[in-house]
């Protein structure tokens, strides 16, 4: 093999202009290729490590309370903080906060979003890093969100401060509807200005975390989201959330409350029934009313007690009764008023003194009122037939693979009328992965355009050889009469052309390296396009990797070296007597 | 422990049983019972709209309303590019129909209504009093006061959202003292910031009950931000039940 490796080697050399040109051609279509997909490999890296990473982070825990998009809010978060930060894999986790908000400047309005930073939380050198590159401060620094002495310090984009006719120090009024539609208004002052080539970034601004959920209306103890930065993201992100997805299966929705009419008193667990058509027609089935209708008991506010609680508090259907219980965040306890709609047979699978009210008006009062934790509270068996009727503390949405299911769940989501919280699970890869359609599809084009000219270079590559063959025809003979084997004369042409497409794909890919080079170094001004988010500090931006050039190479050697095998075996297949009396 | 939290329950919850008596609440109640109209009903609404920056802008709507579920439909007949367009709550389910694409969409009842400010949960009737209770001054007493509003005697008072999904959560009112008909409406943030005030101009008495038929809005943080609400055309007859499908707001619009 050695023997047949010199050989090769030398022959590729005896003809050094002809396979210098052939080289080059081959080198250029490598670099193109190479350029083009670290180009496009790039735009990814961009849209998921520069944006989105920062817009969802790389694994997102969504809430939506009552199943509504702009009710961004669940109540516990330290519960789900505490799940999250356990799971292997999860660097960072921080809440995530952001409003659309009108903003009035110096006689200029305009639209921005306010985005909550938690300027506290212990991020990584690379995080860091990754963040000043992203959103580069020209003036203040972040630490100036945190000063108690100005009024919601927010750093604003360059551009932004500009269109708004602010600069540092000065006043910016905001309004907006919060997660609930209720509208709300602050005023925040220009502590930083920073600069970003992304125009969708640039009407971001800044807020502390703290002084962003007060002013949204969040309590300390509520978030909007949950977002996490993972290990090897693109490798680990979907079992992380996965995994996430799993601790985030949710218990039965119970108050452990005090129920009093008059002078009557008795402790009474207030489950939430669901209210969907199916569940509606269980429960008909169940409930043996006894005063009241079922009708009622199913209404939207319907509240359904049972026999022995009623008779203890000497209550039937259309009084009122008054719960009160412990809150697990706020120190008064709660007192809500309940319209009894029903009063129904005891159920032996409803142990203790149970009262059932529809999830639209339980949930009202579950979550305004978040109850401590009670764990002699009345749960439901599993597997009797209540199960599946009572309501759940929240409703854990089903984890989608890419941008089309998350699509459909949400307009499902939007139609199903969900009355609990809802809870997402996703990563920035499966919510946005038509970025990654976009990567495939713009490498695929490169591909496709690159074969075009591969074919081109491989008629040049079966044309020289088949002049080579030509011109080596006696030789051909020679060697074939000292003994050589028809096997070794075929490899020797396959391993010219292998040796032939490896230098010049080592030089193309030297090249394109130099192309990428001289090219980040052009400085383009686009602010205030949306191309601009193509770049890099204004930089075009280039992301080469081993596998993607790897991959590539072996590509072309492949073709070059099956194209080459057709004219390789007409050489070996020569007789050398023929091949000896052959004469130009 | 769990007699412990029972015992200081049940001490909570009776000690604060019994209310003082509030010169607001039966006011709130008032309003409700004046205002509510129990039949099903037909409106055009004019929004005029004006915006320093955007000029003036005419929104018009045919509104329906049918008492027995408290559905709704709206078609939006100016400006041009809204014509056709509209909006169907039957129950939980609210949609939103493009005339362009002939397509109906789920949509939340924070939606905004044809470009307008106005949005979907504003057309919903909803009892002032289960949204809004009286404000309590520093005192512990409610922030109440009577006196004229030009040349007419009113009780003006403050009250705060009861609820969380209300536009704002504190408002002062100014209402007549003989009939309790709110003649101004100042609207606050959570932060307490003034939003918007809106005087009631004209009233109408529909069916015994009173209707505000001209309505003027003053955005507060925008200045020069107005809108001009014109109700006209009202009717109380029985509306058939098939105007609230979605077949009637496609032919509708056809």
């Amino acid at each position: 093999m050695k023997l047949l490796i010199t050989l090769s080697l030398r022959n590729l050399f005896r003809q050094k202009r002809r396979n210098i040109l052939l080289g080059i051609a081959i080198a250029l279509g490598v670099t193109i290729l190479v350029l083009a997909n670290s180009f496009s490999q790039g735009i990814s890296d961009i849209m998921f490590n520069k944006i989105m990473r920062w817009v969802t982070g790389q694994v997102t825990v969504r809430f939506n309370e009552k199943g509504r998009m702009n009710r961004e809010i669940f109540r516990d978060k330290e519960r789900v903080m505490a799940l999250i930060k356990n799971t292997p894999g999860v660097l960072e986790a921080d809440e995530g906060a952001g409003m659309f908000c009108r903003a009035i400047g110096n006689g200029k309005s305009d639209n921005i979003i306010i985005v909550g930073v938690n300027t506290s939380l212990e991020i990584t050198e690379e995080t860091k890093k990754e963040l000043e590159d992203s959103f580069r401060l020209i003036e203040g620094g972040w630490k100036d969100l945190e000063n108690p002495a100005i009024n919601n310090p927010v750093i604003v984009s360059e551009e932004k401060a500009r269109f708004l006719n602010v600069k540092k120090g000065d006043v910016i009024r905001v309004r907006f509807r919060n997660m609930f539609g209720q509208d709300q208004a602050a005023r925040l002052t220009v502590s930083g200005i920073m600069k970003n080539d992304n125009i969708f970034m640039q009407p971001v601004v800044f807020l502390e975390l703290r002084n962003a959920k007060l002013i949204f209306g969040y309590k300390p103890y509520e978030t909007a989201s949950l977002t996490l930065k993972v290990k090897d993201a693109v490798k680990n992100s979907a079992a992380i959330a996965d995994s996430i997805h799993a601790k985030l299966k949710p218990g039965v929705a119970v108050i452990h409350a005090l129920t009093a009419r008059g002078d009557k008193s008795s402790v009474a667990d207030v489950l939430g029934y669901r209210s969907d058509e199916e569940s509606k027609k269980k429960l008909s089935a169940l409930l043996k009313i006894k005063s009241g209708s079922v009708e009622a008991a199913l209404k939207k506010d319907g509240v359904v007690i049972f026999n022995t609680l009623a008779g203890a508090l000497k209550v039937k259907a259309g009084d009122e009764i008054k719960i009160g219980f412990a809150r697990k965040f706020e120190e008064t306890p709660a007192e809500k008023y309940l319209k009894v709609s029903a009063v129904a047979a005891d159920n032996p699978e409803l142990k203790g003194n149970v009262i059932l009210v529809n999830d639209e008006k339980f949930y009202d009062i579950y979550y305004e009122n978040l109850p401590k934790p009670a764990p002699e509270a009345f749960i439901p068996d599993k597997d009797g037939s209540w199960a599946g009727l009572v309501s759940p503390e929240w409703i854990l949405l089903e984890r989608t693979a890419n941008t089309e299911e998350a699509k459909k769940k949400y307009i499902a989501l939007g139609k199903k009328k969900w009355k609990g919280t809802t809870i997402d699970v996703s990563t920035m890869y499966e919510t946005a992965s038509d970025i990654m359609k976009l990567e495939g599809v713009l490498k695929l084009i490169t591909l496709s355009a690159v074969m075009v000219l591969f074919f081109i270079i491989l008629l040049g590559v079966v044309n020289t050889l088949r002049m080579t063959i030509r011109e080596r025809t006696r030789e051909i003979g020679t060697i074939r009469a000292i003994g050589m084997q028809k096997n070794d004369v075929r490899h020797i042409f396959i391993l010219e052309t292998f040796f032939l497409t490896l230098f010049a794909s080592i030089a193309g890919i030297a090249a394109a390296y130099i192309s990428m080079w001289l090219l980040s170094q052009i400085t383009f001004k686009m602010s205030d396009n949306p191309m601009g988010m193509l770049l890099v500090n204004g930089h075009l931006y280039f992301l080469p990797t081993f596998t993607g050039i790897a991959g590539n190479v072996a590509l072309i050697i492949l073709i070059a070296v099956v194209t080459a095998y057709f004219p390789s075996r007409r050489a070996a297949n020569l007789s050398p007597a023929k091949a000896l009396g052959h004469f130009e | 422990m769990n007699k412990l939290i029972t015992a200081a329950l049940i001490n909570i919850l009776f000690a604060s049983a019994l209310f003082a008596e509030s010169r607001i609440a039966p006011i709130l109640n008032s309003i409700d019972e004046i205002y509510k109209i129990k039949t099903d009903a037909r409106a055009d609404v004019m929004l005029t709209q004006q915006k320093p920056e955007q000029g003036t802008k005419v929104i018009k709507m045919i509104y329906y309303r049918r008492d027995s579920d408290d559905s709704f439909l709206i078609v939006m007949s100016e400006p041009e590019n809204e014509k056709g367009n509209g909006y169907l709550r039957v129950g939980d389910n609210f949609w939103m129909y493009r005339k362009n694409t002939r397509t109906f969409q789920h949509i939340n009842r924070d939606e905004n209504i044809g470009g307008s400010d106005a949005r979907s949960d504003d057309f919903e009737t909803r009892k002032l009093s289960e949204l809004y209770g009286p404000a309590l001054g520093p005192d512990g007493k409610e922030i109440f006061s009577q006196e004229m509003l030009g040349q007419v005697p009113v009780n003006r008072f403050e009250v705060k959202a009861l609820v969380n999904d209300v536009d704002y959560p504190k408002k002062i009112y100014w209402a007549r003292r003989d009939n309790n008909l709110i003649l101004k409406e100042e609207s606050y943030s959570l932060s307490g910031t003034l939003m918007q005030t809106a005087y009631f101009l004209k009233y109408s008495i529909i069916d015994g009950r009173y209707l505000a038929v001209k309505h003027l809005y003053i955005d507060e943080f925008e200045k020069g931000n107005k809108t001009v609400v014109d109700i006209s055309n009202v009717s109380t007859a029985k509306l058939e039940n098939s105007i609230f499908t979605k077949a009637y707001l496609e032919n509708l619009s056809k």
